[in-house]
This record gives C-alpha cells, sequence and structure tokens, in this order.
C-alpha cells in the first residue's frame, strides 16, 4: 500500500517533470526539469529493487551528463526568443502525439496477455532473495558473461574521448601560455648575456 | 475510510515509460528548432526505454535487463559528448543553433 | 560458453587485433611530427593488412556461439569482416591526398576510421541484442565524429548534426523496440529470441505487442540502412560531409546494415517473417522508386549518388523480404558489389578534387574523355555497372535479386524493381554523355592522384568489369556461405 502510493506520487512528478522539459521557456529550466525527472526515476527503480541502476542513474546523469548541458547551454549565447517562434504553430502535431499515446493506452491491453508463456509465470515479481545485494550480482554478471560488451563499452567511451576532443581543441595562434617545464629548465646563460663595454675614457 | 488502491504491477510502470516515450517524441516535433532541447528529448526517450527495460527485468527475475541497461547509460553519456561538441562545432560556424536556418543543403 | 579467462577472448581475435592496432596509431600519433604523417598513414595500412590476415587464419571451420553467447563466429561474419577491411584499406587510400591537401590527415581522423571498422566487424559477429546495439554505436559514434571532422566547414557541421540527432531518436525507438521484445522473450540472445518467439508463434500470439516491437526495430534497421520513408539523413550527410568521409560511409557501413538484417530479422525474428515481409516491401518499393526519381533532378554528384544509393538499399531489402536462402544469397552479393562500385564512383571524386576544389558537380565531368581517356572509360565502366547493363557485375546482381523475388513468386514486385532500374539508368548516363560529348570547362584543373591512388582506383573499376565476366566465384561463395 505505501509503496503504491510512492510509485504514484514518483510517477506523477516525473511526468510533470517531462511535460516540464518539453515546454519550459528556457533551456536552463528545461535541464533542470530533466534532472528532476532523472530524480524520479531513480526513486521509481529503487522501488523495482535496482539499486546500483538508480544510483548509477542520479551518479551519471544529473552529477556528469546534466551539468555537461547545462555547461553548453550557458556557454553558448543562445537567443532563446528566436527559438521559442513557431512553437504554437507546431502544437497541432501534438494532436499526433496524442494519438501515439492512445496506441501507448493499447500497450497496457497488451500487456495482460502479453507473455503468454514467458511474463504469465511471473504475474508475481520475482522475489529477490535477502542478502544478495543488487551491485554484487550486477558486478557478477557484467564481468563473467558480459565481459565482451563490457570491452566494447570501454571502445565507446574511448571514441567520446577522441571525438570529442578532435572536434573541440582548437590551438589558437597568438595565445599567450605559459610553459612550465621550460620556465624550470631555463639556465643562467638563456637570460644573462654579459657584455664587455669599453670604460669610457676622459677626453 | 478504507481507500484500497489496486497494486503496482508491470503494466503500469510500461504506461509510465510509454507516456515518457511519446511526451520526448511530442517534443522532438514540438521543438523542431532547437537543437539542445532536441538532445534532451532524446535523453528522454531513452530514459523511458530504461524504464522498460528495468520494469521486465523486475517481473521476469532476471537481471539481463539492467545490465542492457547499464550499458545504455554508458552509451548514452558518450552520445551526450558527442553530441555537445558537434552542437559546440555548429555554434562556432554558424552563430546559432536554430534548425530551421540550417538549410544550406537543398534537393 | 561464460569468458572466464583472456584466452576465452582468443575467438574475437579479429576484434582484438584491430583495437589494438587504433590504440598504437592513437599513440604513435601522438610522437609523430606534424610534418610526418605518413608513417600514422602507413602503421594504420598495415594494421589492416594484419587484421585482414588474423581475420582469415583465425576462422573457425564450424559456426562457433562464445563470450557468453554475445559473439558469433561463422562464413558470413568471415566474409563481411574481409569485405569490410578490404573496402576500408581501398577508402583510405583514396583519401589520402584529399585529406592531406585539406589538413585533414590526422591521426584522430584515421582512428576513428578505424573505429568506424571495429563497429561493422562487430556488428557482423553480434549473437545477441545487446552486441549488435554496441556495434551500432561504435560505428555511428566514430561516423558522427567524421562527418563533423572539418571544423572550418559549416556544412559538414550541420550535416553532422542532422546525421547525430536523427541517429539517436533512431537508436532510441530500436532499443524500444528490443526492449518489448526482452519482455516477450525474457532475452536478447538472438537464439533464444528465435526459439521464445517459435513457442510463441506456436501458440498463436501473433499479438499486438510483438508486432508493435517489431515496428519499432524495423524503423531501427531502416534507419540505418537509408531507406525510404527513414532517408532523409542520406543526401544531406553524403552531400555535407568532407567527400573522403562520404566515401567511407557509403561504402562500408552498408556491409553493417546487411549484417543487421541478416542477423535480426532473418536469424533471430525468423518466426516473425511473415510480419515483416510486409513491412520490408513497403520499404523497398518506397526506396526504389522515389530514391532513382529523385535522383534524376540532382545538379550535385554526391547528392544523386546518394539517392542512387536509397535506390540501391531498396534492392538489398528487396532479396531480404524473400525470407528465403536464395534471396538472402542475392542480398549479399549485391552489397559486396554495390560496396565494390560505390568505392569506385566516389573515388572518382576525389580523383578530380583539387585542393580548394571538390569535383562534387556533374559539370566538373565535363569532357573528362579529352582531359583523361582512361578515368573517362573507368568511370564508364562504373556508371554501366551501377546502372545494370550486362557485362558488368551490376548486372547480375541486380538479375539474382528479382530471381530470388519471382522464385518466391512476387511478380508485381520483380516489375517495379526493373522498371526502377531503367529509370534509374538515364541519370547515370547522363553523366557518360557529359564526360563524352560535352566540352571541357576552361579552367578545368589537371588530374592528380598519386599513382598508388590512379593504380588502385583502376583496378577497382576493372574489378567491376572482371567481376561481371567472371561472375561464378562470388556468387558460389556466397551461396556458400548462407545456410540453406
Amino acid at each position: 500500500m505505501f509503496t503504491t502510493v510512492l510509485f504514484y506520487l514518483f510517477a506523477a512528478v516525473l511526468v510533470g517533470a517531462a511535460v516540464g522539459v518539453v515546454v519550459a521557456r528556457n533551456p536552463v529550466h528545461s535541464a533542470l526539469f530533466l534532472v528532476l525527472a532523472f530524480f524520479n526515476s531513480a526513486a521509481l527503480w529503487l522501488l523495482l529493487q535496482a539499486e546500483f541502476l538508480a544510483i548509477a542513474l542520479v551518479l551519471v546523469y544529473v552529477g556528469a551528463v546534466m551539468v555537461l548541458f547545462l555547461f553548453v547551454v550557458m556557454m553558448l549565447d543562445v537567443n532563446v526568443a528566436a527559438l521559442r517562434e513557431g512553437f504554437a504553430r507546431h502544437a497541432p502535431l501534438g494532436l499526433v502525439v496524442a494519438g501515439l499515446m492512445v496506441v501507448e493506452m493499447f500497450q497496457v491491453l497488451w500487456v495482460r496477455r502479453l507473455g503468454e508463456p514467458a511474463l504469465l509465470a511471473h504475474a508475481q515479481p520475482a522475489a529477490v532473495e535477502a542478502g544478495v545485494s543488487n551491485t554484487k550480482a550486477l558486478g557478477t554478471l557484467l564481468y563473467t558473461q558480459y565481459a565482451y560488451p563490457f570491452q566494447l563499452a570501454a571502445v565507446v567511451l574511448l571514441i567520446a574521448i577522441v571525438a570529442a576532443i578532435a572536434l573541440t581543441m582548437r590551438k589558437r595562434p597568438g595565445l599567450k601560455l605559459q610553459d612550465v617545464s621550460k620556465q624550470v629548465a631555463v639556465t643562467k646563460a638563456d637570460r644573462l648575456r654579459i657584455i664587455k663595454v669599453e670604460a669610457e675614457k676622459r677626453p | 475510510m478504507n481507500l484500497q488502491l489496486p497494486p503496482v504491477g508491470l503494466e503500469h510502470y510500461l504506461f509510465l515509460a510509454g507516456v515518457l516515450f511519446s511526451i520526448s517524441v511530442a517534443g522532438i516535433f514540438l521543438n523542431r528548432k532547437n537543437v539542445i532541447l532536441l538532445l534532451m528529448c532524446i535523453e528522454l526517450m531513452l530514459l523511458a526505454v530504461n524504464f522498460n527495460f528495468v520494469a521486465f527485468s523486475h517481473w521476469l527475475g532476471n537481471l539481463d535487463g539492467q545490465v542492457f541497461v547499464f550499458f545504455i547509460l554508458t552509451v548514452a553519456a558518450a552520445e551526450a559528448a558527442i553530441g555537445l561538441a558537434i552542437l559546440v562545432v555548429l555554434f562556432r560556424e554558424r552563430r546559432t543553433i536554430n534548425v530551421e536556418e540550417l538549410d544550406t543543403m537543398r534537393g | 560458453m561464460i569468458p572466464t579467462s583472456l584466452a576465452d577472448f582468443a575467438i574475437a581475435a579479429p576484434e582484438v587485433t584491430l583495437l589494438g592496432v587504433a590504440c598504437v596509431v592513437l599513440l604513435l600519433d601522438l610522437f609523430i611530427g606534424e610534418s610526418r604523417r605518413g608513417w600514422t598513414f602507413l602503421a594504420t595500412l598495415l594494421g589492416l593488412a594484419l587484421t585482414a590476415f588474423v581475420t582469415l587464419y583465425c576462422a573457425p571451420a564450424d559456426r562457433t556461439v562464445a563470450l557468453g553467447g554475445l559473439y558469433v563466429a561463422d562464413a558470413v561474419a568471415t566474409v563481411i569482416k574481409f569485405a569490410a577491411i578490404a573496402t576500408m584499406a581501398v577508402v583510405l587510400l583514396y583519401s589520402r591526398d584529399y585529406l592531406s591537401a585539406r589538413g585533414l590527415l590526422q591521426g584522430e581522423y584515421l582512428v576513428l576510421a578505424l573505429f568506424v571498422l571495429l563497429g561493422v566487424m562487430v556488428m557482423a559477429s553480434a549473437s545477441s541484442l545487446l552486441s549488435m546495439y554496441m556495434g551500432i554505436e561504435i560505428m555511428a559514434l566514430s561516423a558522427y565524429g567524421l562527418v563533423a571532422f572539418d571544423r572550418e566547414n559549416p556544412i559538414a557541421a550541420e550535416s553532422a548534426m542532422k546525421y547525430f540527432v536523427l541517429g539517436a531518436i533512431a537508436s532510441g525507438t530500436l532499443l524500444y523496440g528490443i526492449s518489448i521484445l526482452y519482455g516477450v522473450t525474457g532475452s536478447f540472445d538472438l537464439n533464444a529470441v528465435q526459439a521464445g518467439l517459435e513457442r510463441e508463434v506456436f501458440f498463436g500470439g501473433r499479438h499486438i505487442g510483438l508486432l508493435f516491437g517489431l515496428a519499432f526495430i524495423i524503423v531501427g534497421v531502416a534507419f540505418k540502412f537509408g531507406a525510404v520513408p527513414f532517408h532523409m539523413w542520406v543526401p544531406d550527410v553524403y552531400h555535407g560531409a568532407p567527400t573522403s568521409v562520404t566515401l567511407m560511409l557509403g561504402s562500408v557501413p552498408k556491409l553493417a546494415s546487411f549484417a543487421l538484417a541478416w542477423r535480426v530479422l532473418a536469424e533471430g525474428l525468423g518466426p516473425l517473417s511473415h510480419e515483416w515481409h510486409d513491412m520490408l516491401v513497403v520499404l523497398s518499393v518506397l526506396s526504389m522508386v522515389i530514391g532513382n526519381i529523385v535522383a534524376i533532378s540532382q545538379t550535385n554528384l554526391k547528392r544523386m549518388l546518394a539517392y542512387s544509393t536509397i535506390s540501391h538499399v531498396g534492392f538489398i531489402l528487396l532479396g531480404i523480404l524473400t525470407a528465403n536462402a536464395e534471396g538472402y544469397t542475392a542480398a549479399l552479393y549485391y552489397t559486396l558489389t554495390y560496396v565494390i562500385m560505390a568505392a569506385a564512383s566516389f573515388g572518382m571524386i576525389l580523383l578530380l578534387s583539387r585542393q580548394g576544389f571538390e569535383a562534387d558537380r556533374i559539370e566538373d565531368f565535363k569532357g573528362l574523355a579529352q582531359r583523361s581517356p582512361w578515368f573517362a572509360w573507368m568511370m564508364l565502366m562504373v556508371m554501366m555497372s551501377t546502372a545494370g547493363v550486362p557485362p558488368f557485375v551490376g548486372f547480375f546482381a541486380k538479375l539474382y535479386v528479382i530471381q530470388a523475388v519471382l522464385n518466391a513468386g512476387m511478380v508485381w514486385l520483380a516489375l517495379v524493381a526493373v522498371l526502377a532500374s531503367v529509370v534509374g539508368a538515364y541519370y547515370y548516363l547522363r553523366i557518360v554523355k557529359v564526360m563524352f560529348f560535352d566540352a571541357p570547362a576552361e579552367r578545368a584543373p589537371a588530374l592528380g592522384g598519386s599513382p598508388a591512388f590512379r593504380m588502385v582506383l583502376s583496378a577497382n573499376s576493372l574489378a567491376v568489369l572482371g567481376l561481371g565476366v567472371v561472375n561464378g566465384p562470388l556468387i558460389a561463395l556466397c551461396q556458400q556461405v548462407i545456410p540453406h
């Protein structure tokens, strides 16, 4: 009963936040709504006993990805007003999307029949044994059966690093930068020049 | 007063995921001009997919679905990094992120 | 089956080798100066040769599933991988002059190109929807980076952005479909999915839920292929990207698309073939008709070739939708030969381009017969082959596909395919006409290209003729690798 109330509470806030992402006037507000949506999703995942993913969602998304989004939004001087134009013009498309919603409603109808052999057997959620940590169970799977895609995930991250740096790093000509190693390695001969000056003779 | 809510089942979660997916698709249609919002809607879409996986994983009683979510999270983070990098390149060149001004190519 | 030690990864030797090569190139480039980039390039080509050798040498005799059921090594995978490696080597060879003239010959470019290839190879060997998804993303993320690689070019950035947004949405829909499939079958291992679906279909469970998931997956696959109506990105990306990247995206990933369709639709979703057959018919007919008709009105050669690609994708889907071994064989043959023709036609644009001159308009080919008769004849052969004129290889590719469709009893589809090819022949012949009967432009620059480039391009074009005249071995190979 308690978890039912929690589910409806978090789900309502989640849907509200998702709508907020779409309709907010300011991209910064959209980003913050998205953060709210991620927090609520994490809470709902906790209800589903996916503890590790819930924490990972908060750490990775709220902690890293959304900060990156906010950073870019603020770095680029975006003319917000111009981008809002035509929002009302596109609104009729909302009707199309409402149609999509109806399709989703159907999804609920067929879910009851969805898993004839596969899901019906699990009409009740599978019980998790007491004392088994979700993180440990996931880790065991990741490092044994899923070791191959785990390596591929590393490749994906490497690609992201290489591509992002190759695209955005620029060497501006004429930039005055300190080169510490050069500063440290400097010797007396580089900086000091001893000049013999002929003493002036009194006439 | 004895209020009895039906217990939350798989279909509730799937419906929630469906609603999230629809909102994200609506957002893609409504915010066709603003690339940053498009990227955020894509994140929302992936969140909806992840909901499906986590819910199925819970009711099927196998962890494979959660493993898939783990990989989607990784890929989505990488995707966001590259997407924002392209956005920055675009903004430096064009001083705009308005999709409707991106029409140099025709045919 | 579950990997317990590093030695278990030996089955994935081609991928491991390629990843090692990419890391070596990445590090090597760091220690090599700007002026000696040629060494990085050479190391990349040597690495590709090594990977090709490992791919052939380590290919197991029988179909082997390993690494937790996520990796499959079979004959189809070996053929696709070898073709992809060879194509990538040729593509890089063609691109070299173009890249160095524009200051793009950087280590990162080569590394991202190697990662595109890695993605293709992972997809070719995926026996689970998870490894397939990782392969798709490895390929796509590297490709986004490559399209935007020329940072001074605003058109490239624009097309990269479009490619990225549409690609990410397609990935999202594909994942949504995969999640529903997982819910129904309880697994994303393709063999288990197949078994689960067979059970499902046996019990008469063709319910709307499965169709719903299947539709989402088809959308994802159609986007990766660039089939109408999910083709919006193809012309813009082909047009906007640097020509060397267009060459790469126009050739190598087509092999991956075939692998995706073959593994997911034919192997995993085989029990639902009745359902996806109808969806593919729509995609295929639209692609052939719209691709060929819109291509006629293009003035930009890269854009025209993009629409021509869309129509060829229609043919590949035509082979797949028959859902029998003959059709799959024809589709594989079509894909392999199309890649050879695409490499040659984009290579020709690269041959004509100079620093500050892209040679991507059709009029840039005016009077090529006077400027360089040899390459005009080469281009003539490539265009004839792409149009499907005998005795070139493109004709046989179309012939086998149409034969498979006829044997499956779909006469009207075969008629549409023939009509679409006839329309398509028009714009290929227009290029031939421009090359042979128009006077060259006043200030047309002389043809460049290193001797190696010219030699490989000539060999590539002659292969179009050679494989057409002696078409037996390649089709026999395709028949041999596709299980019956």
